[in-house]
């Protein structure tokens, strides 16, 4: 696919995160993303895998100290990182829109959540105020919010996370964006709770035509709401697959790993995992990743192995990838 | 109505409060070395009629029984008499508190004017001048003690450019005040339309105003500047810059989030300087409450300072409620 | 022989101050647990599964109802600090972060419990190492401050400072919920080895399913602090009679897309809130099966199989349905199969 048609498209992206007397942490080491209009991407990762970097470093927004060292993105053909700052910000809740986790901490606590929905209509699709409004409420209505008339004047702190959460997902999609990004979105929520928001998320996301990048740790929801799994592990992606592909047939041993942890057979998943104990410190000059690996070989203490594909659209980033199945 | 079940509450919470006021600076009070009778009758009194003096003032009883009859008479509204003035106190303080409270209030919008807007800039940015300028004023606001800048700001604008009037109370002897009022020269001029007693007392106000200004502008542009830097980078404004909203509306919900500190940090500067003018108000012979209260404790005069503890004590305790009052409007999470 | 843990008929409510109303937090909650073996309590935020834990800790008081620990009764000022009772329940939290003392080391926080013991250095020293043993935490790891370690490794330590007193039971708050799978995993494997090698009964509170299935032996499915249903693990997870167990667990997403949330009951809207509850199933109002008998009286509960407790008017209408295919066995079977290849 051409670059063009892409709807984001993120190459050798480098985040570093300076750091005192020492080498700068680098929290994105070369990534590449592609995501086509309409896709669900699910990128998995673990605490200080990079997602949430990464997230950041596609809108701009990498906090501080942290800079972008190198790399490009493209939204929809357009350099996000040659864009002046007031540019971007016109993209950013327009046409890239966010869904955060821990939305009643987020949202502004003295602010009605109708006027927030409101006031993201109101800058970005200059309409009247009042106008605003309205889509906020046929947004409330839209995530099945119930009483949304009332709603409209409720602040944060008065919703459940549930609730909270519903409002975010109507900020994302107030101004009918063309790629939203979902960071742990549901991690705070019960199971129930969980499941209607996803459910709600991708039938809105589907009706609004977006793409979408969901960020999360649990592999277990990508397998239900994305159609291509990439998963990151310490600033890297190392494998990337359609979903079926996926989960018929992973082929990093962190992938293994991870899905390993939802196996209720301790013996297969000691396989997998090595104990706490014998992880050493240092990451070394080879494959990221060695350190825990249980298939580790001479050669991935010393070679850096790159993202290749092991079947069409099958991508690893591993020396000796898990192929043969049966 | 649970607001008005609240400050129900609250009010009926003040007679507690300013009966441990009262108790604390009562005993207090008398701690103060020297003897009332001994200073009124001057040092060539004898001993018998010092005595008689005592018994009258009721001196001579216990101390219980002293603050017994002081309360009783607190109650009805009655502070006693200074002997130092010979009116009764109650009297001289809504004539004092007036001067004083005209005075620190416009020092405290000055402050405002000078330290809010340059906190907000200061927060916005880490480096550059307005940043270095803000730390700087900070700094020199902490370190300048009011009544030096206030002989400096009278040896320039009256000594060597003759620019305002004798910094010597609060309007000109030549010109005829306006019949009180509200105990504020400037309202009472308007209320009266007397422009010659306005010109005249703003033109008393302007130093002495500019140095509380100046001064205490210092604290509410740190509290605004840390408050705001630290809005700034909270979650929420983080997700108003990922919604993309314009910069001006992501200062302005930040700024917004940092107003009850700033409103803290002025109540505690108010009730603090009612009593804490006090030297600015002796460098202009402003005749405030604070100089009175001063004088009071360097004559044993005891009613003007348990007077002024109380009136201070009550008007504290109002701003407190208005301050609360204000939290409820600018923070829904505390109506519930 | 008694029960290790025995709670009858519990009862908490909270009144709610200046307000006359009362949040019913715990309804009638009775249970048992047995010397060694694990009971899990799940149910969703503002199910009462925590206060049912701050019960048994004799941390707060009931309304009503008795908890006896090892046939003593517990509350009414007898907590886990009574002096007879010090060391023979412990408790481990949901943040191990927050839980754990920044400036202690690790080997200084797995001793603390112990000088409560009034036990002299030497033995303490020689415990620590017997934990950290079990525990597999080098010694190198045991001089390290909370802030050095990993949430996982946070949570070990937060368990072995539950271990080192050789509790007959521990109460485990949320243990896994706030680490990401494979260190939550981690923790469930290490929780189930020391059960073998010490027989500590659990009380595992959890709205994590996944964990809870793998860890307990009997499962009580809590909803606005009554029971709905009570089984062994096995037979709760293979066979839910309770339209909100099922609800419950067909929310669960496992890691394989053939795996489709496929059930015939879903379960609208949200929890409401435990205040003032209406008479009648707390569950009526979000439940399919629901009619007007629901909504005026409470379901009692009725014993349906070996050791299955379940609350509801119409559980032979939710068995007759032909939804209950136990997803978690299917997954495990794909799973073993996945994990079997390439190691190694």
């Amino acid at each position: 696919m051409s670059g063009e048609d892409l709807i984001l498209d993120v190459a050798d992206l480098w985040v570093a995160f300076p750091s005192y007397r020492a080498a700068p942490v680098h929290a994105l080491k070369g990534v590449d993303l592609q995501i086509a209009p309409g896709a669900m991407i699910g990128l998995v990762g673990e605490s200080g895998s990079g997602k949430t970097t990464l997230a950041r470093a596609i809108m701009g927004l990498v906090p501080p100290p942290g800079v972008v060292e190198r790399g490009r993105v493209l939204f929809a053909g357009k350099d996000l990182r040659r864009m002046d700052a007031e540019a971007r910000r016109h993209l950013l809740g327009r046409e890239i829109a966010m869904v955060i986790p821990n939305p009643r901490a987020e949202l502004n606590p003295v602010i009605p959540v109708g006027r927030q929905i409101a006031n993201v209509v109101f800058h970005h699709l200059g309409v009247s105020r009042k106008e605003a409004t309205g889509v906020a409420l046929d947004m409330l209505r839209a995530v099945r919010i119930p009483d949304p008339e009332r709603r409209l004047n409720a602040y944060p702190h008065e919703l459940s996370g549930g609730m909270a959460q519903r409002v975010v997902i109507a900020i994302a999609l107030a101004c009918s964006p063309k790629l939203v990004i979902s960071d742990d979105a549901t991690s705070g929520l019960d199971v129930t709770v969980q499941a209607q928001v996803l459910d709600l998320l991708r039938s809105m996301v589907q009706e609004k035509g977006a793409a979408t990048l969901f960020i999360t740790r649990d592999v277990a929801i990508t397998a239900h709401f994305c159609t291509r799994i990439a998963v990151i592990y310490a600033g890297q992606l190392v494998e990337m697959a359609d979903t079926r592909a996926f989960f018929a047939r992973p082929a990093h041993p962190y992938s293994i790993m991870l899905l390993a942890a939802f196996s209720h057979n301790p013996a297969l998943r000691a396989r997998w995992t090595r104990a706490a104990g014998e992880i050493a410190d240092a990451a070394g000059e080879g494959c990221a990743f060695a350190q825990r690996c249980v298939r580790r070989q001479p050669r991935c203490l010393t070679d850096i192995p790159t993202l290749r594909a092991i079947a069409p659209g099958h991508l690893a980033r591993c020396h000796y990838p898990v192929e043969e199945r049966q | 109505m649970p607001i008005l079940r609240y400050i129900g509450r609250r009010v009926l919470f003040v007679i507690p409060q300013l009966f441990g006021i009262i108790l604390v600076s009562f005993f207090l009070v008398k701690l103060i070395p020297g003897d009332p009778a001994v200073m009124m009758l001057g040092p060539t009194a004898s001993t018998q009629s010092i005595a008689e003096l005592r018994d009258k003032l009721g001196l001579s009883k216990p101390l219980i029984t002293q603050f017994g009859r002081y309360l009783h008479d607190v109650a009805r509204g009655d502070l006693g008499t200074s002997w130092q003035t010979t009116r009764p106190v109650t009297e001289d303080l809504f004539q004092r508190f007036p001067a004083t409270l005209e005075l620190i209030t416009l020092g405290l919008l000055v402050a405002l004017a000078i330290g809010f807007p340059l906190g907000v800039a200061a927060a916005r940015r880490r480096r550059g001048p307005i940043r270095k300028f803000a730390d700087y004023y900070g700094l020199l606001a902490g370190a300048l003690p009011d009544f030096w800048l206030a002989l400096v700001l009278i040896y320039v604008f009256y000594t060597a450019l003759g620019w305002i009037p004798a910094p010597l109370g609060r309007i000109d002897m030549a010109v005829v005040p306006p019949p009180t009022v509200t105990g504020s020269l400037v309202i009472d001029s308007l209320i009266a339309g007397n422009l010659a007693a306005l010109a005249s007392s703003l033109g008393h106000l302007l130093l002495p105003v500019l140095t509380l200004g100046l001064i205490n502008a210092g604290p509410i542009l740190k509290m605004t500047q840390s408050t705001v830097e630290r809005t700034l980078s909270s979650d929420f404004i983080r997700y108003a810059e990922m919604c993309g909203l314009p910069r001006r509306v992501v200062l302005r919900q930040a700024v917004r989030a940092a107003l009850p500190s700033v409103l803290t940090i002025v109540s505690v500067l108010y009730g603090f300087l009612i009593g804490g003018a006090v030297l600015v108000e002796i460098v202009f012979s402003w005749g405030g409450a604070g100089q009175y209260a001063v004088q009071g404790v360097l004559n044993a005069d005891v009613n003007p300072v348990l007077g002024f503890v109380v009136f201070s004590a009550v008007l504290s305790l109002v701003i407190y409620l208005v301050v609360d009052l204000l939290y409820f409007a600018l923070d829904p999470r505390m109506r519930g | 022989m008694t029960a290790l843990l025995e709670v009858n008929d519990l009862v908490k409510r909270f009144p709610i101050p200046g307000s006359g109303k009362v949040v019913q937090a715990v309804n009638d909650v009775s249970l048992t647990i047995e010397r060694g073996e694990t009971l899990s309590l799940v149910g969703e935020s503002g199910s009462g599964k925590t206060t049912i834990g701050r019960c048994v800790l004799g941390l707060i008081d009931p309304t009503a109802g008795q908890i006896r620990f090892d046939g003593r009764a517990m509350g009414r000022g007898r907590s886990i600090r009574a002096r007879d009772l010090r060391g023979r329940i412990q408790l481990v939290f949901q943040e191990p972060a927050e839980s754990l003392d920044p400036r202690m080391q690790m080997g200084e926080t797995l001793a603390e419990p112990l000088r409560y013991l009034g036990m002299n250095r030497a033995d303490r020293e020689q415990r620590v190492r017997e934990v950290a043993e079990h525990l597999g935490l080098s010694e190198r790891m045991l001089a390290l401050y909370p802030t050095e370690l990993s949430a996982g490794l946070q949570q070990r330590v937060g368990i072995g400072r539950a271990i080192v007193t050789r509790p007959e039971l521990i109460v485990l708050d949320e243990p896994t919920s706030a680490l990401d799978p494979t260190a939550r995993a981690e923790i469930v494997d290490l929780l189930i080895r020391l059960q073998g090698e010490l027989g500590t009964a659990y009380l595992l509170i959890s709205h994590d399913l996944s964990t809870v299935r793998f860890i307990s032996h009997r499962v009580a499915v809590l909803y606005l602090g009554t029971i709905v249903e009570e089984a062994e693990s096995e037979r709760l997870f293979a066979r839910p009679l309770h339209p909100y167990s099922i609800g419950l667990l067909a929310s669960v997403l496992l890691p394989d897309p053939e795996l489709k949330r496929s059930s015939s009951i879903s379960l609208e809207g949200e929890i409401p809130s435990p205040i003032d509850l209406p008479p009648g199933c707390p569950l009526a109002g979000r439940c399919p099966f629901a009619d007007a008998r629901c909504h005026k009286e409470r379901p009692p509960v009725v014993s349906v199989g070996p050791r299955h407790l379940v609350g509801c008017f119409h559980h032979d209408r939710v068995a007759a349905l032909d939804q209950t295919i136990d997803q978690f066995a299917r997954f495990q079977e794909e799973s073993n199969r996945l994990l079997s290849v390439g190691a190694d």
